[in-house]
């Protein structure tokens, strides 16, 4: 357990009772970044769930540190570990403002009013993540991109020392793509954030990642690396795809390739 | 009005007068304005417990559950003289608001759709509602026309008696409601960001369910079902307010209920004076074209 910030033990996931995912061993230390990756219904949102402990755990242990996580106090796990789910937030009359403040909520008094240094925090925040401008607009009325970078801001707002991220790329236009992966980097090099997320783009998995964890049937199918899990053909096996459907498109074919190397 | 001033600074020495507005207008409009302001935090309570902008004690059958309860209880104790006191008609409330209440929850874990959940709830209020019907067609004649005016709804026939015990009860839940803003305001993100940030989820369920509960409870042992209040107050007072943070519509809610039944009070007892009509006619006519209003407002 020792050195790792971030571990489990013998995990198993899913839901109603049904096992999705068995025996699941992850270890990361503090500044790591995993990345999830799997094909569609491979269960990464449900292992993204059940780290957060917003699924109960079918078997093994969470640790943080040393810290079983199902023995932490929800109060001080919100200190440690925020999140950003895919789930469509639904609020009215609510400011981006008021939506990335709401971060501060484990640090606040009985009645949630922040303090000089919260609103501090906030603004600061939202300089951080490029959204100030979005500051005063209705959250309800933003778009979907826009409202997964207010969502980012409101996990980094919580001053986390995890934070775990189902698919928080899939709104966002190239270049914020780009600048939310740049925000990680930095935040793991300034504080030792610890970032768990699942990605599509397997270029970006690929480019940032410290760790890779392939998602397939009911066993992780492979952890390691990225130079470990982009090699030889094993990214078309990830996904079920055969180079023979793509002979006939040079372009398609050349992509595919390229997608499953990788290049130091 | 003059008269009214008189008694205050103690010049008025007609004793009708002072009894009328000391024995029968105050109690009453105290009690208007603290179950209005309960009516009120009762359906913003449940609005933000479904996360559904139409739910409210009436429309949820939880009004209707409590007063069956009630009616069946009132019949049972009339009927063998026992006289029936207003901390058991509120027991008797909550106990009808709760089985309303158990009955929508376990309706909304099997659907989730909205509309649904508010059909369901009407639902429930209808077979509710035919019940006490029943049970009151078969009461003796000398409670039939005290249930039949109070199953209908009417703040008439408050004593300080009754005003007291409903002050004690509104206010300890509306104490520990305001006590309960941070959390709520945590909920509005929905189940997993409120767990996130250290909301315990099922206590705070939990304590949702019953305060409603114990609202409407309250609403109901004393003034009988009163519709569109709880929908319709906590909507427009968010519309005024611009927010939807608990801490500052919580204590709105509750004064614009206050209000709000309080002007609808008047109606009912002037339009047609003598006859007084039942306040849920009044509130209907102000309360139903804002449900209206807010269902078109919003996107499908």
């Amino acid at each position: 357990m020792k050195n790792y910030y971030f571990s489990t033990k013998k995990m198993c996931v899913g839901y109603d009772n049904k096992l999705l995912i068995k025996d699941m061993e992850i270890k990361l230390r503090e500044g790591e970044i995993l990345c999830l990756i799997g094909p569609n219904g491979a269960g990464k949102s449900t292992v993204l769930k059940s780290i957060a402990g917003q699924l109960g755990l079918l078997g093994g242990t969470v640790y943080l540190g040393e810290d079983d996580l199902s023995e932490m106090k929800a109060e001080e796990l919100a200190k440690r570990m925020s999140v950003v789910f895919t789930e469509k937030v639904r609020v009215e009359l609510k400011s981006c403002r008021d939506m990335v403040a709401t971060g501060r909520y484990p640090y606040t008094g009985w009645f949630g009013i922040l303090s000089e240094e919260d609103e501090l925090i906030v603004d600061e925040v939202m300089e951080l993540t490029h959204i100030t401008d979005l500051s005063e607009k209705d959250f309800d009325k933003i778009s979907d991109g826009q409202k997964q970078r207010v969502m980012l801001a409101r996990a980094i707002c919580q001053e986390p020392e995890i934070v775990v991220l189902d698919e928080p790329t899939s709104y966002l236009d190239i270049k914020y793509k780009l600048e939310f992966l740049l925000l990680l980097q930095e935040m793991r090099e300034k504080r030792g954030l610890t970032v768990i997320m699942s990605l599509h783009e397997l270029e970006l998995a690929k480019i940032v990642s410290d760790k890779i964890l392939c998602l397939k049937g009911e066993y992780v199918e492979r952890y390691g690396t990225p130079e470990e899990i982009f090699e030889s053909d094993f990214i078309e096996l990830l996904f079920d795809m055969n180079e023979k459907d793509f002979i006939g498109n040079e372009r398609l074919h050349a992509y595919m390739k390229q997608i499953g190397k990788y290049e130091r | 009005m003059p008269d009214v001033a008189r008694i205050f600074s103690g010049q008025e020495s007609n004793e009708t007068v002072t009894r009328i507005l000391w024995d029968i207008r105050f109690p009453r409009a105290t009690a208007v304005l603290i179950l209005g302001g309960a009516l009120s935090l009762a359906g913003y309570l449940l609005q933000t417990f479904f996360n559904n902008p139409i739910a409210g004690p009436f429309v949820l059958g939880i009004s209707s559950g409590a007063k069956m309860v009630v009616a069946l209880v009132m019949v049972f104790l009339m009927g063998r003289g026992i006289r029936v006191t207003s901390a058991s008609m509120i027991f008797a409330a909550f106990i009808g608001a709760m089985l309303s209440m158990g009955f929508v929850l376990l309706m909304s874990h099997r659907i989730h759709n909205m509309s649904m959940l508010v059909v369901s709830g009407v639902m429930i209020g209808y077979i509710c509602s035919a019940v006490t019907e029943l049970v009151v067609t078969f009461a003796d004649d000398a409670d039939i026309v005290n249930l039949h005016n109070w199953s209908r709804g009417s703040f008439s026939g408050m004593t300080w008696e009754s005003v007291k015990v409903m002050t004690v009860v509104v206010a300890a839940t509306f104490l520990a409601v305001f006590l309960m803003s941070k959390p709520l305001g945590a909920y509005q993100l929905g189940d997993a960001y409120a767990r996130n940030v250290g909301v315990n989820l099922q206590l705070l369920r939990v304590c949702i369910v019953i305060f409603s509960s114990i609202l409407s409870a309250c609403i109901v042992a004393f003034a009988g079902p009163i519709s569109f209040v709880g929908i319709a107050v906590p909507q427009l007072v968010k519309k005024l307010l611009n927010t939807t943070e608990p801490i500052l519509m919580i204590p709105a809610c509750f004064v614009g209920g206050s209000a709000f039944c309080l002007f609808c009070d008047l109606l009912a007892k002037t339009i047609l004076a003598p006859t007084e009509l039942s306040i849920s006619t009044v509130t209907a006519i102000f309360g139903a074209p804002v449900v209206l209003w807010i269902i078109k407002g919003r996107k499908a």
